[in-house]
């Protein structure tokens, strides 16, 4: 959750407020690379530093002015630029109560992206924890200095929308598997009725009267069963709503087929997609986002138990195509399959886009600074290229060739859902699962214009960076509002 | 291998005939003769056989009548859709279907005379058998086909065209041969000692052993073939084939010719270990393309170089945790010595450039596992600096049915073989392992255009395609054939 809060204000009021709270208070400013700082001082320090102002470095310089942040923005004309100076500028104020962006000269995108940068930087989960003798939490109060405050609020609500949507996805990531369950997380979907969306949760037996059998199968093993929600954004346009498919496996143990214990305890972000796809209809909401658009999030917890389905099992999907369980840790396909198919028939989506830590694979492809995509339909994947160029949540293409489909014959269902394990080449070792995973789910776009995000390797950061401390990254969710603004508020 | 000419249509009166049909084409020229000569047997047949021309499809007739042993009937698919590839397919269809006859006549005569040969091309390549080390092999399982006379009414045409296609397959069965030899018999030595056959083609064939890699200072490469009994070798291939007037920059073909690979003290799992006799595949692909190049007399300058080692763990094997200096002077710590192959290619790759200024440099390797996680076995991962490069060898590869699938580079993966101690270790981690190791190579890459081809999933085939039997595929040949012909003959 956000524990800062950012005020608006103009530049002498901040800078007096600054003075006013001494070492307690940060003043940051922003650095285009290859410039000096007006004044003396910090320009002599910023030369001692070796300063260079790339975008995302940052330079303390406590003196005489109180406490400065040299914040580099690079060559300052991408926004991302502004927010990787604004997060790491902030990180540099830890410890203090407050902190003051300066930003005068900037306009109001490029202010309202230095102050986004540096909120989603001040992120925390500290719901759970006691954090009273923290000595390096990020200032609580942020103050963005500007010369005109009503001409920067619109972009800054913007801006806002954006935030608000990637940090409720992280903090639902964040959340632990003992206290976000199907159910639950239905539960807190139910409170996005605040902000204008429509929130349907199918559960029971309204869920297995849709035949929804790949859900109910991977869902069956847990205390808490499985959940179909459905979230709606109306819009103004008469068209087709954009349609966002999440993966939310509120834990996954691997079921039958368990998980090795090293490692398991991350199975509790397997829900990282179902979040995005919510975060990012947050923030349509919030922005009044003209595009109709809608997110249906599979949830199960993929448990052990003894209602738990088995590898050999054959399950009856939405559409009726059976699908013969090799591996009941391959659990996300079993479920996007039937939040695939729905979505398809039930709302006709101009494009459907669905997200899922999906496979291990893909990190092994990728590693942990793109996201694979697949689809059927190369122009949304350019679009979806574009935006998250533009947002810095990097993806890159990947194929679905013949030889990914012929391994999901199966002998005694339409498919099955991925090849056996130790099929693979040189001694069985190597498979490739992620594309046969998307070979899979495109079995149930059923010719819907579909891209398929595996967002395993990037939900989650290894390591603190300028727009977020390590964990839950939030992926996804600014993606998907950027491709809607570019791509689906015409119309069709 | 059977030979192959090409012949005026005349229906043979003995053996077997394949007839190349379109999908909904009425029967014509040979086709209709053939009918003819069976008193409508052909018809019956495919009518019976509900043969249509699907592309892919096939059937047999068995003593059609007119004395013929067999007619086999291939669908081409779509008459104006049909394309090179698409022929060849037909061709190497068409010969698996008529193996155990001694004389067949492939009825080309509807295709036009490049399509003849491209038909002729596919049987060709579909031919290839690796049957050195078999003495026991009962006679009704050997393949009998002793002659192809593929019809043609321009069959001086068909010929001509047919000759560099001959050329390269030429080239690709030396790699296929090479790739399929036990890591026993294809040591570096014996490897280097094959490459010298392309004198004979006209190419210029230099082989460098220990003493003077020591002397320049391959640390990176001897590094790997230090726990070896078999010596290393660097084999520099030169084709100079542009005409005088003509002259640039050589092209640069490098391979990674690791002839067996044990992993060293990393050694690697039991299970499937034999298949690291194919680890010289890249090395056999540039010496192949480079046979192909030579024997169709390609118009460029051209030099293919290949490290050859072999990497065995014993008493004298390079450790996890040593460090070694590269000819490029830059350090490499040894996390994993079974990722060698890049410290092979390290080596060469900067050699290359010192000594002959390439345009470019191409380099193919069986280089990891992790390409084969990402994409599986259809396509190879192509990383490059240079965007046109990359998308010349794609297309090229397109063209001839050797597909890649570009692959990302960039700073943050590049951090992950940051070393503590040196300018870089050899293994970034599991995450994007084969982007990892194309940056690792990229080090090595002093300037230049270039393109990295990862083939550890495209160089050996566990199933027949139609132009490539299984085992080895010599995936790379062609493709970098044709990516010259179509961008540096000109």
């Amino acid at each position: 959750m956000l524990m800062t809060k950012l005020t608006l204000q103009g530049t002498a009021q901040a800078r007096k407020h600054h003075k006013a709270r001494g070492a307690d208070s940060a003043l940051i400013l922003p650095l285009m690379a290859g410039a000096t700082p007006d004044d003396p001082a910090l320009a002599a320090a910023a030369k001692a530093a070796r300063f260079t102002g790339k975008a995302g470095e940052a330079l303390a310089v406590p003196g005489a002015h109180g406490f400065t942040i040299l914040a580099g923005i690079g060559a300052g004309r991408a926004i991302s630029d502004w927010e990787a100076g604004g997060g790491a500028g902030l990180a540099a104020a830890a410890g203090r109560a407050h902190a003051v962006l300066l930003t005068d000269n900037a306009t109001p995108e490029q202010a309202a992206g230095f102050a986004a940068g540096a909120l989603l930087n001040a992120w925390r989960f500290n719901a759970l924890r006691d954090t009273s003798k923290d000595k390096d939490a990020p200032p609580a109060e942020v103050t963005l200095a500007v010369s005109n405050p009503a001409k920067v609020e619109p972009a800054w609500q913007r801006a806002e929308a954006m935030l608000r949507g990637v940090l409720y996805a992280r903090d639902l990531v964040a959340e632990p598997g003992n206290r976000l369950n199907p159910a639950s997380f239905a539960a807190r979907l139910l409170g996005l009725r605040d902000v204008g969306l429509k929130v349907e949760v199918l559960e029971g037996k309204r869920l297995t009267a849709l035949g929804k059998g790949a859900l109910s199968a991977v869902g069956g093993g847990a205390e808490h069963g499985p959940r179909l929600v459905v979230l709606r954004w109306p819009g103004k346009l008469k068209a087709a709503p954009v349609a966002f498919v999440g993966k939310g496996v509120c834990f996954d143990t691997g079921g039958i087929s368990i998980k090795p214990a090293a490692g398991m305890e991350e199975m509790r972000g397997d829900m990282a997609g179902a979040a995005a796809a919510a975060g990012a209809m947050l923030t349509l909401a919030l922005r009044q986002s003209p595009a109709p658009a809608v997110a249906v999030l599979a949830l199960a917890e993929n448990a052990i138990g003894a209602a738990s389905y088995r590898p050999g099992d054959i399950l009856r999907t939405h559409i009726g195509k059976t699908v013969e369980v090799l591996d009941t840790d391959a659990e996300g396909r079993l479920i996007l399959a039937d939040a695939l198919a729905y979505t398809a028939r039930r709302f006709h989506p101009r494009a459907m886009i669905d997200l899922a830590t999906l496979t291990g694979s893909i990190i092994t492809a990728l590693g942990h600074h793109r996201a694979g995509v697949f689809g059927n339909d190369e122009a949304l994947t350019a679009a979806l290229m574009a935006a998250g160029e533009a947002v810095t949540e990097a993806l890159w293409p990947m194929p679905i060739d013949d030889e990914h489909r012929e391994v999901l014959k199966s002998d005694i269902a339409d498919l099955r859902q991925c090849a056996p394990a130790g099929s693979g080449a040189w001694g069985g070792r190597f498979l490739s699962d992620a594309c046969h995973a998307a070979a899979f789910l495109r079995e149930f776009a059923e010719g819907t214009s579909w891209a398929h995000l595996d967002i395993a390797g990037v939900e989650a950061r290894e390591e603190a960076a300028a727009l977020g401390p390590k964990g839950p990254s939030g992926f996804g969710v600014r993606l998907l509002d950027r491709l809607v603004a570019m791509r689906f508020e015409r119309d069709a | 291998m059977p030979d192959i000419t090409f012949v005026k249509p005349s229906l043979p009166r003995s053996g077997a005939l394949v007839l190349l049909l379109a999908e909904g084409a009425a029967l014509s020229g040979l086709a209709k003769a053939a009918e003819e000569a069976t008193g409508g047997a052909v018809s019956r047949g495919l009518e019976a056989a509900k043969f249509k021309g699907a592309k892919g499809q096939s059937c047999t007739l068995w003593a059609p009548g007119g004395g013929l042993t067999k007619i086999v009937a291939i669908g081409l698919g779509k008459a104006d859709a049909l394309d090179a590839r698409g022929a060849e397919n037909a061709g190497g269809t068409a010969l698996v279907a008529v193996q155990q006859e001694r004389d067949v006549v492939i009825a080309a005569d509807g295709l036009t005379p490049a399509l003849a040969a491209s038909a002729a091309m596919g049987a060709r390549l579909r031919s290839y058998r690796f049957d050195r080390y078999r003495t026991t092999e009962k006679e009704e399982d050997k393949p009998k086909l002793e002659r192809i006379a593929v019809a043609s009414a321009e069959a001086t045409k068909a010929k001509a065209a047919f000759a560099p296609m001959q050329a390269i397959a030429d080239g690709v069965f030396l790699t296929r041969d090479l790739v399929s030899e036990p890591p026993n018999v294809l040591t570096p030595a014996e490897m280097a000692e094959r490459c010298k056959a392309l004198e004979k083609l006209g190419v210029v064939v230099e082989i460098m052993g220990p003493r003077e890699m020591k002397r320049l200072g391959f640390g990176a490469l001897l590094g790997v073939a230090q726990g070896s009994a078999q010596e290393p070798r660097m084999v520099t291939m030169k084709w100079m084939g542009a005409p005088k007037g003509k002259k640039q920059k050589p092209l640069a073909f490098i391979g990674k010719g690791v002839t067996f690979d044990t992993g060293g003290i990393s050694i690697k799992p039991a299970g499937g270990m034999e298949d690291m006799k194919w680890d010289m595949a890249g090395a056999g692909t540039v010496i192949g393309l480079m046979a192909a190049l030579a024997g169709r007399k390609a118009k460029a300058d051209v030099i293919g170089m290949v490290g050859l080692v072999e990497n065995m763990p014993s008493a004298t094997a390079q450790r996890p945790g040593d460090v070694v200096k590269s000819y490029s002077g830059q350090t490499v710590e040894v996390i994993n010595t079974d990722a060698e192959g890049r410290l092979v290619l390290a080596d060469v790759m900067w050699y290359c450039q010192e000594k002959y200024d390439p345009r470019f440099m191409v380099d193919l390797a069986t280089l990891t596992g992790a390409i084969i996680i990402a994409l599986g076995h259809e396509r190879a991962g192509l990383f490059s600096n240079d965007d046109t490069l990359a998308t010349q060898v794609k297309e090229a590869g397109g063209a001839v049915g050797e597909k890649a699938w570009r692959m990302p580079l960039g700073d943050a993966y590049d951090k992950q073989i940051k070393s503590d101690i040196a300018d870089m270790k050899n293994v970034g981690g599991r995450p994007g392992g084969s982007i990892t190791a194309a940056q690792f190579i990229q080090r090595f890459v002093n300037g230049k255009p270039w393109a990295h081809l990862d083939i550890a999933g495209t160089a050996w085939s566990s199933k027949d395609a139609p132009t490539v039997p299984k085992g080895a595929t010599a995936y790379g040949v062609r493709m970098l054939d044709r990516m010259v012909a179509d961008h540096y003959e000109g």
